[in-house]
């Protein structure tokens, strides 16, 4: 069964606290980074070269600003959980558990440098109605975020949408 | 030591409808992995876990948004050069990118504009596979004038 959407209004527009990265920004992650894309830029990796561009040494590539924030795999965050978490919970416990990703859009402010700490706001956007989609039945979810460094300074604004779904095949496999 | 670019491409040089290289990316299983869990930070099962990946609906462990994102935004400094400055990308998934995939990313000056004292042009790009679309969007960037 669908979920009321005077349940989502609950979570709609209600910002996290900040939450800062548990890593600077580093030659090592932007070098990982830059391994798996194959992304030659020399103002990711070349001392040399980016000492003489107007940022007076290497950046981080742009793209990179959420990896700073990520949730670790281990020890999980101690604290509330904030307005996305919850959402998630509350939809996870409806039987719509999986998720998959559809949109990201971003636009970059300031650029980030090694040493900078990352911090992020976020907050849910928008649900739309229950949408039957080719994997199951499901809510489009869509995030704001908004990225800053340890200057407040703002880093990159995203909009995150993701798609909430009861897998068929999921539902398939536990009615066995 | 790996040679890095450093070709300069000018605003005064491009024209609205120029054509991007085409470029093609294997998708191996390490690049879905490796991209999830080395480049991203992103454990989410489904980018490298196959049954879960099957619980979820897929074929198999795919790539995550932040890696496709990722190979979007070296496409286009690719072309541009380091002095190439990305201001945003628009990113809409469509099919997965699967281990055994082979990623075709094109793409075309849409627009040429100035804002501020900012020299830009828009960008319209698609990566396909062989299913057909998996990333389509746009993305704005800012080069130097040139001569």
């Amino acid at each position: 069964m669908a979920i009321a959407e005077k349940v989502f209004n609950n979570y709609t527009g209600v910002d996290s606290e900040p939450i800062v990265g548990v890593d600077a920004v580093c030659e090592q992650m932007i070098r990982h980074w830059t391994e798996v894309m194959e992304d030659t830029n020399p103002l990711y990796s070349d001392p040399q070269y980016a000492e003489n561009t107007k940022y007076k040494g290497i950046i981080a590539p742009p793209m990179q600003v959420q990896v700073y924030t990520m949730n670790p795999l281990w020890p999980k965050p101690e604290r509330e959980p904030n307005s996305m978490e919850s959402l998630l919970k509350v939809m996870a416990e409806e039987g719509y558990s999986t998720i998959v990703a559809t949109e990201q859009n971003q636009e970059y402010f300031t650029p980030m440098k090694p040493g900078d700490r990352i911090s992020q706001v976020v907050s849910v956007k928008e649900v739309s109605p229950e949408k039957q989609t080719a994997r199951g039945p499901g809510y489009f979810v869509t995030f704001a975020y908004k990225f800053t460094n340890q200057n407040n300074d703002i880093v990159c604004q995203q909009t995150f949408t993701i798609l909430v779904y009861k897998s068929t095949v999921a539902v398939k496999e536990e009615s066995k | 030591m790996i040679e890095t670019k450093s070709s300069v491409l000018n605003w005064n040089d491009v024209t609205v409808g120029d054509e991007l290289p085409v470029h093609e990316r294997e998708i191996t299983a390490a690049l879905v992995a490796g991209g999830a869990i080395s480049a991203t930070r992103d454990y989410q099962d489904v980018h490298h876990d196959y049954h879960a990946a099957r619980l979820a609906g897929a074929d198999d462990i795919f790539m995550n948004i932040l890696t496709t994102n990722g190979l979007i935004g070296k496409y286009i400094t690719d072309w541009t050069g380091p002095t190439g400055e990305l201001k945003s990308i628009q990113l809409r998934l469509a099919v997965p990118n699967y281990p055994g995939d082979i990623l075709v990313i094109t793409g075309k000056v849409l627009r040429k504009f100035k804002e501020n004292s900012n020299h830009l042009i828009e960008i319209e790009y698609l990566g396909k596979n062989k299913q057909g679309n998996h990333a389509k969007g746009t993305a704005i960037i800012s080069l130097p004038i040139g001569g």
